[in-house]
């Protein structure tokens, strides 16, 4: 970068600002898990684990988490096949009405996140299915579609169409060509694009709240019901469950294919 | 025996019935439409989205007697004479559209600096720790980041505590409009951020250098080289912040504490509090048709900037 001095303290003051506001919440959550009094006060009453203790013995959160990993699970293994196959047909095909295809598969961006979780709700509702947990997989998996679909796609420029001809050449028939030279070449997509559809479905907050009943409550809503009421710090240990499943991803995701991908110019 | 075995393992026989129960459900003279077949259950899924929206018409046109708690079976539209003539509606419509825009502005001031140090620090370690700083609170849910702020604002939060120990009474820091805003943005830069940076990492640093040497100051060469190269990077991240923070449900619920609601919340309060499902299918069509002239308006006037999807026309 170059330029003046004037010009790095306003990108510096402004950049400052930006990452106080994106950390703060997530420091103050981590440290008053670790708080030993019985509320959230500043200073902290020394420093404790017993939150962990608290949560890692109700069976209630236990049970929600277990819930929440489900429904990403589901919502994952859905949007893989789905998203990759979608992908690499966009990104190496001339389809015909390729436009109006990829307007339709933005919907679930365009549709507010209210709007299609009332929709699946009376969809659900009608075919008698509301109260399970793979319903709401799919739906996690539906709103968030277009994540998987644009990581390959977006990858898909590692595939160079005369390789599959040259394997085509060799002998291969087509699902061999599929699974040894297409698929391995927008494998970092698929990759970045589970990762998401995994973590966003974890997080998934209002399609879940529109989807479970008091029974099948994920995480998300759990916490969310717990906040309205009081502020006690086992919901902070319980957040820490959140970030600590974020900061897992973002390692995987920087591992396997790289952070800077996100940076990339199509 | 043995040897032919190992000559043929059993992958390859397992590829090879594979193979062939593929042959048969989709011959070679199938190919041309194999595009079509990949995409199949990518329509099928979004069309559940498009089925939940003509549920969402149908509701929306049935009326709740409020005598017998029993949905018309007739068609009217009363229920979007009652939402366009509630006061009530009118205001939360109003309230969300003017938090929508100003939060994609604010957004929008802060995700640029962001972006452009990201892709233009000499530095692979800043980059990195910038990248982290960005994903790591996109990967936490909403509701943990509301929560995170109730802790900081909260009347019993850290801020207030803290000025306390200097002898300030405590001040109302949540529950109010500026908090909800405030949650919006913090929720939204990581989005604006990541499209915006692809359009900055587009632009050759080279013409900031030239527009440098030819005497501009990097306010000058901001203004006219990198902020209209990076248009499609503002017009990607104006539009998603301002149709995600236009249908947000989780930050006005909690950090407006139920007083400042934005329309996704009067919806839920129709279907779940006042339990009509006609009005608030009303409601709920309504913002989609709002968010779809948003966007369509934005992109009949600008183009579809970074959210175009599929091969690229470079």
């Amino acid at each position: 970068m170059s330029g003046s001095r004037s010009k790095s303290v306003v990108l510096w003051t402004l950049v400052t600002i930006a990452l106080v506001t994106l950390s703060a919440p997530t420091v103050v959550v981590l440290g008053a898990s670790f708080t030993g009094g019985n509320i959230i006060t500043f200073p902290p009453d020394g420093l404790s684990l017993r939150w962990y203790a608290r949560i890692s013995q109700a069976s209630d959160l236990r049970n929600a988490f277990l819930r929440t990993l489900h429904v990403a699970a589901v919502c994952t293994i859905v949007a893989i096949p789905v998203g990759t196959l979608a992908g690499i047909a966009l990104a190496k095909y001339a389809v015909r009405f390729e436009k109006t295809i990829q307007i339709y598969l933005l919907l679930p961006f365009t549709i507010p996140l209210i709007g299609s979780g009332i929709g699946l709700m009376l969809i659900f509702g009608n075919a008698g299915i509301l109260g399970q947990l793979w319903p709401v997989g799919i739906a996690c998996c539906v709103i968030n579609l277009p994540f998987m679909i644009w990581a390959v796609t977006a990858s898909a420029t590692g595939l160079d169409p005369d390789l599959e001809l040259a394997a085509a050449n060799c002998g291969a028939p087509p699902l061999q060509v599929f699974f040894s030279v297409t698929l391995p070449a927008v494998m970092p997509g698929v990759i970045t694009g589970s990762l998401l559809m995994f973590i966003l479905a974890l997080n998934e907050f209002l399609v879940s709240l529109l989807l479970v009943d008091a029974r099948i409550v994920t995480l998300p809503v759990l916490i969310y019901n717990s906040i309205r009421s009081i502020i006690t710090p086992d919901l902070a240990a319980i957040s820490v469950v959140f970030i600590a499943c974020s900061a897992v991803a973002v390692f995987l995701l920087d591992r396997l294919v790289g952070l800077d991908i996100f940076l990339k110019s199509k | 025996m043995r040897a032919a075995r190992t000559a043929y393992p059993l992958k390859w026989r397992i590829m090879d019935a594979l193979e062939g129960v593929a042959a048969a459900i989709w011959p070679a003279r199938f190919r041309r439409a194999t595009p079509y077949l990949m995409l199949l259950p990518a329509v099928l899924l979004v069309g559940l989205l498009v089925l939940g929206l003509i549920q969402i018409a149908d509701a929306s046109l049935r009326t709740l007697d409020t005598t017998t708690f029993q949905f018309s079976d007739d068609y009217s539209i009363a229920n979007f004479r009652r939402a366009l003539t509630e006061p009530l509606f009118l205001v939360v419509a109003q309230r969300s559209l003017i938090a929508a825009l100003i939060v994609t502005a604010v957004t929008l001031v802060f995700a640029f600096p962001y972006a452009y140090l990201m892709v233009r620090t000499r530095s692979p370690g800043l980059r990195k720790f910038l990248l982290i700083a960005l994903f790591l609170p996109f990967f936490i849910g909403q509701v943990v980041r509301a929560y995170g702020w109730l802790i900081i604002l909260g009347n019993q939060g850290m801020v207030n505590e803290a000025l306390g120990l200097v002898g300030v009474a405590p001040m109302r820091l949540i529950y109010n409009y500026p908090a909800v805003l405030f949650g919006l943005v913090q929720y939204m830069l990581p989005f604006a951020v990541l499209m915006l940076a692809p359009a900055l990492t587009a632009i050759p640093e080279e013409l900031e250098a030239a527009a440098g040497s030819l005497g501009a100051n990097w306010v000058r060469t901001f203004i006219h080289v990198v902020l209209p190269l990076a248009r499609p990077g503002f017009i990607g991240a104006g539009v998603v912040v301002l149709t995600l923070s236009l249908t947000d449900f989780a930050v006005p619920a909690i950090l407006g504490g139920g007083s400042h609601d934005f329309i996704a919340n009067a919806i839920y309060d129709q279907f779940f509090r006042t339990s009509d499902q006609g009005l608030g299918a009303t409601l709920a069509l309504m913002l989609v048709a709002l968010g779809s002239i948003l966007v369509g308006l934005v992109f009949a006037l600008f183009g579809a900037g970074t959210l175009a999807m599929g091969r690229s026309r470079a």
